[in-house]
């Protein structure tokens, strides 16, 4: 398979890749969760939701909405579309620096959640986030 | 190879009659997986099978080109993301109930040949309808 047909091919087959990639993620934190010998507290939830929550924000953005082509001197409003990509990433970048904090504590302490658990968090998250920049790359592409 | 008309037809039918030989084999594998074992959790993952081929069932009848062009409408991505979601969840479920200790080695191969046959009936089916139209791109 060369490279230009699989180019091709991308826009057909990445909201399904995206979708594995997403569920994956979360199937991971799930088996983590279902395995774990110790209850998991909600505080660990959180990282996922968030990183799931991001995702979802900055794909309500389509790529034109911010590029230089739509330029109109009378426009102002591609400040609020730049905030809201701001906002998500910070979401995103928290909640994986979240989930890599819950990985070291868990990691550190004996009672508590394993380090199966804090390392399921951290590729629920990174999973997660990955899933949502390839759904934007198909979504946005004419 | 030039086939007379009845004979395509015949091929036809055959071919569309081992379909669906295969996909209710796929069935045939999940209950066994849950019955042979007397554990009914697998079944679970029936509920993966109902999401998966949701962008045939909505998308396949009206226009099968929307599918495979690179435009693509918002619903039939969010389909495209259901199905790779569904496809990730069959997998996942029975190596979770695996993981967890809930269910044994030999319902696990079950579900996940299960699986398989499923995911060959689809792409089957899928390859049979791109030849009914003539087109050469899949």
């Amino acid at each position: 398979m060369d490279s230009n047909n699989l180019l091709a091919a991308w826009p057909i087959v990445a909201p399904g890749v995206a979708g594995a990639v997403f569920g994956a993620g979360w199937w991971f934190w799930i088996d983590a969760v279902v395995c774990s010998a110790a209850a998991v507290p909600f505080l660990h939830y959180l990282p996922g939701f968030f990183a799931s929550f991001a995702a979802l924000m900055f794909n309500c953005v389509s790529r034109e909405d911010i590029g230089d082509s739509y330029y109109s001197p009378y426009d102002d409003s591609e400040w609020r579309v730049k905030l809201w990509l701001f906002i998500s990433y910070v979401v995103s970048f928290v909640s994986l620096a979240g989930a890599v904090g819950f990985l070291v504590q868990d990691a550190l302490t004996d009672s508590g959640p394993s380090a199966w658990t804090g390392s399921a968090g951290v590729l629920q998250c990174v999973f997660v986030l990955v899933s949502g920049l390839i759904y934007w790359t198909c979504h946005s592409e004419d | 190879m030039a086939l007379s008309r009845s004979m395509r037809a015949c091929l036809h039918s055959g071919r569309l009659a081992l379909l669906a030989i295969l996909v209710s084999g796929g069935i045939v594998l999940q209950v066994l997986a849950c019955a042979l074992y007397n554990n009914w959790w697998p079944m679970l993952t029936v509920l993966m099978y109902l999401l998966l081929p949701m962008p045939l069932i909505f998308f396949l009848g009206s226009d099968t080109s929307s599918m495979m062009s690179t435009g693509g409408d918002g619903w039939v991505n969010f389909t495209k993301f259901l199905t790779g979601a569904s496809i990730v969840g069959s997998i996942a479920i029975p190596s979770i109930l695996k993981h967890a200790g809930i269910i044994g080695w030999g319902a696990l191969t079950m579900e996940l040949s299960s699986f398989v046959v499923f995911g060959v009936a689809i792409l089957w089916f899928l390859q049979m309808n791109g030849e009914d139209e003539y087109s050469g791109v899949f």
